[in-house]
């Protein structure tokens, strides 16, 4: 019997685990899945944008700030870079976006250099925020993950009406779905291709406050999330915001179980294996999404 | 035909100094570092460049060193090879074939030198590096003279050793802070071709030490969420999690194998107590830690602290493998001792130089390499307790390889 109770613990601990890596997946998700919608842009440097939050987290944190400030000077920071990005580099790949995918690339390296140039190589970490652990039964739930989690609940929970149930949600949504014409009806696309890249820009810087509030980061850790990103919006459909939120959930329990159950060191390999395996069943995702934005040649 | 003949002779000229030895230019030596100054192996890889980098001033500062009559400095040309096997092959080649230098020191990668020294060896270039991993190629065969690998060193002890001495120290300091004899183990290890490669022999050394290690569980490289792996480890109720073997990941597991719950104490590879006092840690059971191959943060080895107020001093930041900097530190002065020793810069009669000396270094007052060109010396382990107490002891190597 005791041994059912201690299989049943360490059962739930795994979905708990799950849930808090998944909730930064899913904002890395989201922002990748948005900015392909609207724009086609494949944007692989999205991991650096997370990571550059961490930084800022980091910084702001050393300089003697709170938790809760560091993460909106995070959400600031990442956000303008994003518009800086956007404006002075990636409006200029609209029309073709596999060449915005290549400015991605590129972009990667660069921001990783700068961090290293600027704050050596080496990992970075600040005290959690939250340090209560709770216990119940044998299950140990630390605070600092349910911060994360709830924050995440919140987050997409604002981004769901916003895009549902607003009217700049509306054009958004037209947007995507073809952008030619909504333009023609009044719709300024260009704004709101800014719009979006800020916004995503902004969840990233959030996802790498909350990731360096969970584990240290490095200049380097933006390459691991953003393939995590990636995968998870495509088993989710690109372009789809719920998709990415379900295919997070996914991936994050998967890769919990697989760790703790499976074989340990295939861990990423399950994740991918299920991005293949949904590719190919169902080439837009579980839940449908786009080809990228829909326009005039 | 005077035309030509100046011609001719410019031509000659030219290619005279192209073909001119590099140590000829203004009596500089130059020596090589490729090492991983960024990617995932930065931490330890930043060390080799700070190690040799102080050796060079250190003797550079002191007047050089006479062969041949002639007085040289050294000169210290480093390569990052971003931890990427493709780029450090890249950089070997561009040290051996353009910049040529005398000797290279790396990589901290057992893959990474097994590449390298397909070109430093058919060179002739002395090869120091700092792998406890090289015991199957260093054979009697490959390190004779004309052999495939007679110019290359083994700067660390060979895995048994290290893993034994490692051990039995975990085990030997852990108990008392435990107050009951350890007898259950995990160990979390990288799954990257160094951590399947160590694993095997300190899973071997622990069995040989009395422990049942029922599961080994591997993590895919750049792990961040350790907590899946610490959950599994948990099941297993084990009385020590051994964390095994890149520093970095495992300052990142330990506070979450804290906040789980996962063990009655820890083990962790390749993390100074000058980390764990730096960045404060603390944990609510005892926690051992290892050093390659000696301490800066606490240590019982007299000639530590003096060596490391120099490394730091000269910019190196205090890191969690900063002590891997010595697996190459002494072999500088190793190096030109034999080349002193030789009088000469000749390839072969460096080696035999180095198989006859016996180095007083920092790690040891006796190094010396094996004929198959490995060197032997103890490892230093310390462990903290509950309220933050730590100390450490050197560790001698077992004489062999536990039995399978």
């Amino acid at each position: 019997m005791q041994q059912v109770s201690i299989a049943v613990d360490i059962f739930i601990q795994q979905i708990l685990n799950g849930l808090s890596i998944a909730s930064v997946i899913t904002l890395i998700a989201i922002g990748v899945t948005l900015i392909f919608g609207l724009t086609g842009i494949i944007n692989f440097a999205h991991g650096e944008f997370l990571m550059i939050g961490g930084i800022v987290t980091w910084l702001a944190v050393s300089a003697g700030l709170g938790f809760a400030l560091a993460v909106v000077l995070a959400i600031l920071a990442v956000g303008l870079m994003g518009y800086v990005l956007e404006r002075g580099l990636f409006r200029f790949t609209l029309e073709r976006p596999t060449n915005g995918f290549i400015v991605s690339l590129g972009l990667i390296v660069v921001l990783q250099h700068v961090v290293v140039l600027f704050w050596n190589p080496n990992q970075k970490s600040i005290p959690r925020p939250l340090t209560t652990v709770w216990e119940v039964g044998g299950v140990r739930i630390a605070s600092v993950r349910v911060m994360v989690i709830l924050i995440t609940i919140a987050v997409v929970a604002l981004s769901f009406r916003m895009i549902t149930a607003s009217r700049y949600g509306r054009a958004l949504r037209a947007s995507v779905e073809d952008r030619d014409t909504a333009a023609l009806m009044g719709i300024p696309v260009r704004r709101y291709i800014t719009g979006v890249f800020v916004l995503g820009s902004a969840l990233a810087g959030l996802g790498g406050a909350l990731l360096i509030a969970l584990f240290p980061i490095t200049p380097f850790t933006g390459g691991t999330m953003v393939m995590k990103g990636f995968a998870v919006a495509l088993i989710g459909g690109l372009g789809n915001i719920y998709g990415a939120v379900a295919a997070g959930l996914i991936l994050g329990i998967v890769e919990g179980f697989s760790a703790g159950y499976g074989f340990s060191q295939w861990t990423d390999a399950y994740s991918f294996v299920l991005m293949i395996l949904v590719l190919i069943v169902r080439p837009h995702g579980l839940f449908g999404g786009t080809s990228g934005p829909r326009m005039a040649s | 035909m005077k035309t030509v003949l100046k011609l001719a002779a410019s031509a000659a000229l030219c290619l005279g100094a192209f073909a001119r030895p590099a140590l000829a230019e203004d009596n500089i030596v130059k020596i090589g570092v490729v090492a991983a100054e960024s990617g995932s192996f930065v931490s330890a890889g930043h060390t080799l460049p700070a190690g040799v980098g102080l050796a060079v001033k250190q003797i550079n500062d002191a007047g050089g060193f006479k062969v041949g009559g002639k007085t040289y400095k050294l000169e210290m040309v480093k390569r990052d090879d971003r931890t990427d096997i493709a780029t450090a092959i890249a950089a070997t080649q561009e040290l051996v074939r353009d910049v040529k230098v005398q000797a290279i020191f790396g990589s901290e990668t057992h893959d990474f030198t097994l590449a390298m020294a397909k070109i430093t060896q058919p060179a002739k270039i002395i090869h120091f590096a700092g792998n406890s991993t090289l015991a199957k190629i260093l054979t009697p065969d490959s390190v004779k003279p004309g052999g495939e690998d007679h110019y290359l060193f083994q700067s660390e002890p060979q895995e048994f050793q290290r893993s034994g001495s490692t051990a039995r120290g975990v085990l030997t300091l852990l108990e008392p802070l435990l107050g009951f004899k350890p007898k259950k183990s995990v160990m979390i290890v990288g799954n990257d071709a160094t951590g399947q490669f160590l694993s095997s022999y300190y899973f071997k050394a622990l069995k040989a030490e009395g422990q049942d290690v029922p599961d080994i569980i591997f993590y895919p490289p750049d792990t961040t969420d350790f907590s899946p792996f610490l959950t599994r480890a948990k099941s297993l109720n084990p009385d020590i999690i051994h964390f095994w073997y890149n520093g970095d990941s495992t300052l990142t597991a330990l506070p979450q194998a804290l906040e789980l719950g996962a063990a009655k104490s820890y083990f962790l590879f390749g993390v100074d107590p000058g980390i764990w006092k730096e960045k404060q840690l603390s944990a609510d059971v005892p926690v051992a830690m290892s050093c390659v191959p000696v301490c800066w943060g606490e240590s019982s080895n007299p000639k530590a602290k003096t060596y490391f107020d120099a490394y730091f001093a000269a910019g190196a930041p205090h890191g969690v493998t900063s002590s891997v900097s010595l697996l190459y530190h002494d072999y500088v002065h190793f190096l030109v001792e034999a080349w002193q020793k030789a009088d000469s810069f000749d390839p072969d009669k460096t080696v035999e130089a180095l198989l006859s000396l016996h180095h007083q270094g920092v790690v040891s007052d006796d190094l010396t390499f094996n004929p198959t060109h490995q060197v032997t010396h103890a490892t230093e382990v310390c462990a903290a307790a509950p309220g933050g107490d730590i100390s450490c002891s050197m560790q001698q190597p077992p004489a062999e390889a536990p039995k399978s």
